[in-house]
């Protein structure tokens, strides 16, 4: 009983639900901070995010005439979102939380983390529009890139945390085993697969240069192109939570390093690491134009695919 | 109470109606560049006119483009403000009285805020728009008491 209800004050309030979605909304409003701070303008207030949702509440939601299945146009926000929610109450944060404790929880990140594209996916090609179909094509030839580097990398970390012994599919596992033994990000064999994951992220965030399927200049807004209000607003708690899931993610991979004994103290150290993550992301955001793609496709498919390849080369055979 | 968060939110969405384009560059450099930052208001551009909330109309409303706007117009969702930007869609300006204009845009929607000048200053949109969000703090009030 008692874990239980331990358990749903983990999903909604914290660390995930409540905590999760502020700060998955601040560190958003940051990294547009740092955009506009990088190009010499003032940028907005931090809480702009924030605004945002609330701006959206008070919206109608208009559905288009010609949807074409409006049930799944209403719901496929919620696909998303959900998987979202479900990715942050799993994912340990190293010294704060530990996660749900399942044993092979590091697949069942496989399967969440390709909700958000889903939801992009169902959505937009449900919508009717021509914008949103072309923008459905596009997130689907590069969720098919960006999926393979992150499944590689995936299975580079387990079998460098299994030391040996076979795999280790526990997240709780991985941290527990960088905590005893020093993080990746310090081992050389780990360096590519660190530089795969951080294009990987990139490239599911859709930050340029991989800014191919919401492209304001080509494509309009994509597949949210028909979304106001309410729904709208669910795609942007979406983006935050998956913002967030993702740093988590880096850091519980590479970096997962503690900062001393007490829960507060490495509560700051994480979020001093994010904030530090997101203002990386906005230096490549403010300085890189956009890929086509055809270039697009072939980079993820190369690159970070060959790196992924030589840390998983270098942990199998050393 | 929401409205007081909400309205630090506004999102832009331009219509141009057969403008000459001056109107349109110097909309685009108010966003762009440094100095007229309107991203400090929480303002930000959208591609799509289901997300928008101010309204920026340019342009004298040409026989071309009169379908065009009033089909656009209906996609924006309530409430939204309309502006009109520069003399042309407030009375047609260099272009009255022309065999191929149907403006002036009052004709088609009920307008919020007239932003005169031909080209307009950056300092006026600047001006237009923050009295826009003043109206459209207003509309907010209306619209949920409905
Ligand atoms: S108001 Fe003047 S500058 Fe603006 S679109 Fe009309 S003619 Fe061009």
């Amino acid at each position: 009983m008692i874990t239980l209800s331990a358990s749903i004050l983990a999903y909604l309030f914290f660390p995930g639900g409540m905590f999760a979605i502020i700060f998955g909304l601040l560190l958003l409003g940051m990294e547009r901070i740092a955009v506009a701070r990088f190009q010499g303008r003032i940028g907005p207030p931090i809480f702009q995010n924030l605004f945002d949702v609330i701006k959206l509440r008070t919206k109608e939601f208009l559905v288009p005439e010609d949807a074409t299945n409006r049930l799944m146009f209403i719901i496929a926000p919620f696909f998303g979102f959900g998987g979202m929610m479900t990715a942050i109450f799993i994912l340990p944060v190293s010294g704060v939380y530990d996660g749900a404790g399942a044993s092979s929880d590091l697949v069942v990140l496989i399967y969440l983390m390709a909700l958000p594209a889903v939801s992009h996916i169902f959505g937009g090609s449900s919508s009717g529009s021509t914008y949103a179909a072309i923008a459905v094509s596009r997130e689907a030839i590069l969720m098919f890139a960006y999926e393979i580097t992150f499944v590689i990398v995936l299975f580079t970390v387990a079998l460098q945390a299994g030391a040996g012994d076979g795999a280790l599919f526990s997240l709780k596992g991985i941290v527990d085993y960088q905590v005893r033994n020093g993080s990746f990000v310090h081992d050389l064999k780990m360096i590519p697969a660190f530089v795969a994951f951080v294009i990987f992220m990139l490239a599911t965030l859709e930050v340029p240069p991989f800014h191919i399927a919401e492209n304001d200049g080509d494509v309009m807004k994509g597949y949210y192109m028909e979304y106001s209000g309410m729904p709208l607003a669910v795609f942007e708690l979406t983006h935050a939570l998956k913002l967030l899931v993702l740093i988590t993610v880096l850091q519980i991979f590479f970096m997962p390093g503690l900062a001393g004994g007490s829960i507060v103290v490495n509560l700051l150290w994480y979020m001093m690491k994010s904030a530090a993550i997101v203002i990386g992301i906005a230096l490549v955001h403010a300085s890189m134009p956009s890929f086509r793609v055809d270039q697009a496709f072939k980079f993820l498919m190369i690159v970070p695919v060959f790196l992924a390849l030589l840390s998983l080369g270098l942990v199998l055979f050393l | 109470m929401l409205s007081r968060y909400a309205v630090k939110s506004p999102w832009l969405f331009r219509i141009n109606t057969g403008s000459c384009n001056g109107c349109d560059v110097e909309l685009a450099t108010t966003a762009l560049i440094p100095r007229y930052d309107v991203e400090r208001l929480g303002c930000k551009y959208t591609g799509s006119p289901k997300h928008a909330d101010i309204v920026l109309v340019t342009g004298p409303i040409t026989a071309r483009s009169e379908s065009y706007l009033i089909r656009m117009l209906d996609e924006i969702p309530e409430p939204r403000v309309v502006v009109a930007i520069g003399i042309c869609p407030i009375s047609g300006g260099v272009y009255r009285d022309s065999y191929s204009i149907r403006g002036p845009l009052d004709k088609f929607v009920e307008v919020d805020v007239n932003v005169s000048g031909c080209p307009i200053r950056p300092q006026s949109i600047l001006d237009g728009v923050a009295q826009a969000i003043g109206i459209w703090k207003e509309k907010i009030k209306i619209f949920h008491k409905a």
